[in-house]
């Protein structure tokens, strides 16, 4: 049940990262995406990737790319 | 139990289609770059997914396991050896590309795929 | 001597890790280059054919069935490889030795992504792993990227970014490839997927498999540049400084070869394969030399003639029979060395007159008569007039399409090498010959000696393959027959 539960947090944050006006939430949402898909990971019995990933995916990328957008601008224009 | 099989093989695609759908549609390149890293993360689930076996253990062979019982119950390791280099791989990629952007918006002023990638064509259409 | 095998890779790239980590002490990777540089086309040339087991797991036979089963990563070494990643080490050697000589501080970065480049396609050439060949496709990505980023062209990071964007949809889509192939057989090793599919144990009319060969499609598409991506690979030639250029469509046409290579042992069972690739390669013959003709950067127009030629290889690939891959991949050998020369040749031009349009140039002959009269014999050889390489290896492409059923083919080659021919009388026409016009200005400096040195080494290798084919066909002859059976 929760594998579901996460799959569907991941693309329901997906999406919603995708139409933020505010790419900061943006990236924080991807973040999530990214989270979640880790310990979907843990289930697929994968505990390696898991921990790459929830690395990678939920802190080094959103980090990234909230760094690149407080260096450019926020708004989605 | 192969309805999770199934699963994660329908939500990596539509993590795909997703990714698809920003990286080619949508005019901000950060959400560009956003849907390019839902690429990669759909094809990554769609392998670890491949290795995954129902009701099995994680792939690592304890010494009190008996190997006969361990050959015929562990998940598939392959594929996870494969997509932990592959998540590597995506994440500098995706740092290359901001660096890129951090530097083009500093000489356009915008996030807009329209302005800062069509320059290139306009000017040699203006050349010709 | 195995043990070279895995030095061809692990040199450059600890070159290119070192150069970076010390680009401080600018007189020692200064020399430290140029001895890795002369090192690289050594290496292939003195190692003995072979394969390499990374991490010593020696094949397993499996008793029962009989089958082979290769645990390692394996890396085999033959004719085809030593040839073309000598070639290639020869092509690294002499651009580094243009950079070196052309400024007076080197840029450790630069340097490394040169190196890297070279370790990626060299690797991508010899594995025989699809998994493996897909990490140094990304990385080979990324090197290619930065060497366009580097250079101090207009809008070469715009070229960058677009490029980076295109490479990083395909490589997803060429890895679910991969990850269909897996599912199917459980195997990366390319060697055991053949067998597998070779001893009946896959359904090869099951669309998962079609599927699978779309995705790798795709991703071999972008690689090497052919439609749809023609625009954008002779984009970033043109944005590429001259010996980037050269060393860029080097990796352009190795990474097609070989991703292509390992696409046809696993999918020559299906029928479409060989229909897509030289469809795909007439539609890149044909727009490569129409958009060629209608390009006033020079620059530009050597990089659609460049994916004209792509076209040509892909033919011969396509067409099946041993004698058609030889061609094929003769004329790939063939391209390198010629494009690589056309690239420095024009690169010295820019240099001199700081001016890329031709309409704008005249009267160069006068200034740079050896670069005219090399760039003249380079151009002459890619359009294939005999007794230059480009000749022998059109010519083989021509009886290859009439042997195999298809004049069509054969004329369309033919005419396209008539119009590579005129593309580039026309452009060496109004860049040397014509009168010069007055608002030219020609800065008075010499050529540097180290490109001139290039070219000359580069024509050197253009005449011996022209007069003696025989001593690359033949042992590519025999490469192909053990693949096709």
């Amino acid at each position: 049940m929760l594998d579901i539960i996460l799959m569907i947090i991941i693309i329901v944050s997906a999406i919603l990262a995708l139409i933020q006006k505010d790419l900061l939430k943006a990236a924080i949402l991807t973040g999530f995406s990214g989270g979640a898909l880790a310990v979907l990971f843990q289930i697929l019995l994968a505990p390696d990737v898991a921990l790459t990933q929830a690395i990678v995916g939920a802190a080094i990328v959103p980090v990234f790319i909230a760094l690149a957008v407080k260096k450019t601008q926020r708004g989605d224009a | 139990m192969a309805e999770t099989q199934l699963a994660v093989l329908f939500t990596s695609i539509a993590l795909v289609v997703i990714g698809l759908y920003a990286a080619i549609f949508v005019d901000n390149i950060i959400k560009k770059i956003i849907g390019i890293s839902f690429i990669e993360e759909g094809a990554n689930l769609f392998i670890v997914g491949i290795g995954y076996k129902a009701g099995g253990i994680v792939p690592i062979l304890l010494p009190d396991m008996d190997p006969t019982w361990f050959a015929s119950n562990a998940s598939y390791p392959l594929p996870y050896g494969l997509v932990l280099t592959s998540i590597v791989i995506g994440a500098s990629t995706l740092a290359v590309m901001l660096a890129l952007v951090m530097v083009l918006y500093r000489k356009y002023g915008t996030l807009s795929t329209s302005v800062m990638l069509a320059d290139t064509s306009k000017q040699e259409e203006y050349d010709e | 001597m195995n043990e070279l095998i895995p030095l061809m890779v692990i040199v450059p790239m600890m070159a290119a890790l070192l150069i970076s980590a010390f680009s401080k002490f600018d007189k020692v990777i200064r020399i430290f280059a140029f001895v890795v540089a002369i090192c690289l086309p050594i290496i292939p040339l003195a190692s003995n054919y072979g394969l390499h087991f990374f991490g010593g797991y020696q094949p397993i036979v499996d008793n029962v069935t009989n089958i082979v089963y290769h645990p390692a990563i394996t890396y085999s070494f033959s004719f085809l490889q030593q040839i073309f990643i000598a070639v290639i080490g020869i092509l690294t050697f002499l651009v580094v030795f243009i950079y070196l000589t052309k400024y007076k501080k080197v840029s450790g970065p630069y340097l490394f992504l040169l190196f890297m480049g070279t370790a990626s396609v060299t690797a991508l050439i010899l594995t025989d792993d699809i998994f493996h060949m897909f990490v140094f496709f990304e990385i080979l990505a990324l090197a290619q990227v930065g060497i366009v980023a580097a250079s101090s062209i207009d809008y070469s990071y715009e070229m960058a970014l677009k490029y980076m964007i295109l490479g990083s949809i395909g490589s997803p889509i060429m890895l679910l490839g991969i990850g269909f192939l897996l599912a199917m057989t459980g195997t990366v090793n390319v060697t055991d997927i053949v067998a597998i599919i070779r001893g009946g144990l896959l359904d090869i009319t099951s669309p998962v498999f079609l599927l699978s060969l779309g995705l790798i499609f795709f991703g071999w598409l972008y690689a090497s540049g052919l439609p749809p991506f023609h625009t954008i690979k002779s984009g970033i030639y043109s944005k590429a400084e001259p010996h980037g250029a050269a060393l860029l469509q080097s990796f352009t046409v190795i990474s097609m070869i070989s991703i292509v290579i390992i696409m046809f042992r696993i999918y020559s069972v299906l029928p479409i394969f060989e229909v897509l690739i030289v469809l795909f390669s007439v539609i890149a013959m044909i727009l490569g030399v129409s958009l060629a003709l209608t390009q006033t950067d020079f620059r530009r127009m050597i990089g659609f003639l460049a994916v004209g030629e792509l076209g040509f290889i892909g033919l011969g690939i396509g067409l099946g029979t041993q004698f058609a891959i030889t061609a094929g991949l003769f004329q790939a050998l063939n391209e390198i060395v010629i494009t690589a020369l056309l690239f420095i040749g024009f690169g010295a031009i820019v240099n001199a007159t700081n001016e890329v349009d031709t309409r704008k140039l005249g009267g160069l002959l006068a200034y740079h008569p050896k670069v005219g009269i090399m760039l003249l014999i380079g151009g002459l050889a890619m359009a294939g007039v005999p007794p230059l390489s480009g000749f022998q290896s059109k010519l083989m492409l021509v009886q290859a399409s009439l042997s195999c059923g298809y004049p069509e083919l054969s004329i369309l080659t033919i005419m396209v090498s008539i119009a590579t021919f005129v593309v580039f009388v026309k452009t060496f026409y109004s860049m040397f010959l014509r009168p010069k016009p007055h608002d030219l200005e020609v800065v008075d400096k010499d050529v540097p000696r180290a490109m001139v040195f290039a070219m000359a080494v580069l024509l050197l290798i253009i005449i011996a393959f022209g007069l003696f084919p025989d001593i690359v066909t033949n042992g590519i002859s025999s490469y192909v027959g053990g693949m096709l059976q």
